[in-house]
């Protein structure tokens, strides 16, 4: 059953590796965050993509976020955030090609705990991309609850791209 | 189970971007590559990883093979496959960065396939980075027989599977 508005998201582990502002290309180690515990009392853009460095992520979704990230911070966003099914390392290296630093936190569902707990992935397996992948998505989370959830629902980005969001908040 | 030398290295389908030599940055069709079939009457070196762009795979690991590959092919080898419990879209662009150039074959077993059937996975779920990816070996495959095979004891270090290891071994 998937999330829908007005829920709590689910209490997950999820890692990143932190950005180091003394060296920016170092790839740090990885940390572990927990979703209620950083998410408190917070205002959170989380965008989803089904593969860090794969086709439509790369070109059509993640460059919008990262155009727009101080835009969105500007309306009361805390926290913006990009979420997929790859390791903390594999999403560091992405988020390094786009230059974010640490204005989008670029976060790891490897383990698939927090996508399968909200009913939010694919099984990847026939194309060769493993059985629990994030699907698309976006969701403004208030305090731990889910505010706007837009879920894509073919291959294209609209209501998880950074403009779907925007005007939402 | 885990294979051992003499054993038929097992059967999967792995993927992976093929280089382009014209365009190096386009994200060409992916292809299949099948460990029974694309490795019939070759001899193949297989390298195992835990992870594209983590520390040790990526400096101490693959940089090696890449500098020595023209060392390694005049040894005999026909085909080098990387291959970790990554996608292929992020092998082909850990390949990219690191300068492979179509030389060694940048394959991912995200599906866990490979890692169960040899039973060289490794479980990387307390790290949160996923129950199903493969620990860092070297297997010599002959004409679809195992002849070398080397696990490192620690993963995250290199010191029986590197490229001065494979070539010791040829």
């Amino acid at each position: 059953m998937a999330i829908k508005v007005g829920d709590t998201i689910p209490e997950s582990t999820l890692s990143y590796a932190p950005y180091n502002p003394e060296h920016p290309d170092a790839c740090s180690l990885p940390q572990l965050l927990k979703t209620h515990e950083a998410f408190k009392g917070k205002k959170v853009v989380l965008f989803a993509v089904p593969g860090a460095f794969t086709p439509t992520c790369s070109e059509n979704h993640m460059p919008e976020y990262v155009k727009d990230v101080a835009d969105i911070k500007s309306k009361g966003v805390d926290i913006v955030a990009c979420i997929a099914s790859n390791d903390a390392f594999v999403m560091d290296a992405w988020g390094k090609t786009y230059n974010v630093k640490d204005n989008i936190l670029m976060l790891s569902d490897a383990n698939g705990e927090f996508g399968s707990a909200m009913g939010l992935v694919n099984d990847g397996t026939k194309n060769r991309m493993g059985p629990i992948r994030l699907a698309r998505f976006a969701m403004i989370i208030d305090d731990l609850k889910v505010v706007y959830l837009g879920v894509e629902p073919g291959r294209d980005v609209t209501v998880s791209g950074a403009p779907a969001v925007e005007a939402k908040l | 189970m885990t294979i051992k030398v003499g054993d038929e290295f097992p059967q999967v389908q792995l993927k992976y971007i093929p280089f382009n030599k014209e365009n190096p940055d386009a994200c060409t069709s992916p292809q299949v590559l099948d460990t029974k079939k694309d490795f019939a009457g070759k001899k193949v070196a297989v390298i195992g990883v835990p992870g594209a762009f983590s520390p040790t795979c990526s400096v101490k690991h693959l940089p090696a093979y890449v500098t020595k590959i023209n060392e390694i092919k005049a040894k005999g080898v026909d085909l080098v496959v990387c291959v970790s419990g990554n996608d292929f879209f992020v092998m082909s662009a850990w390949g990219k960065e690191e300068g492979v150039q179509g030389n060694i074959i940048m394959a991912g077993d995200a599906n866990g396939e490979l890692g169960r059937a040899t039973g060289l996975s490794l479980d990387l779920s307390k790290v949160a980075m996923g129950p199903v990816r493969l620990t860092r070996f070297l297997v010599i495959v002959d004409n679809g027989k195992v002849t070398h095979l080397s696990v490192e004891p620690d993963p995250t270090d290199v010191t029986v599977t590197g490229a001065d290891n494979l070539l010791a071994a040829l």
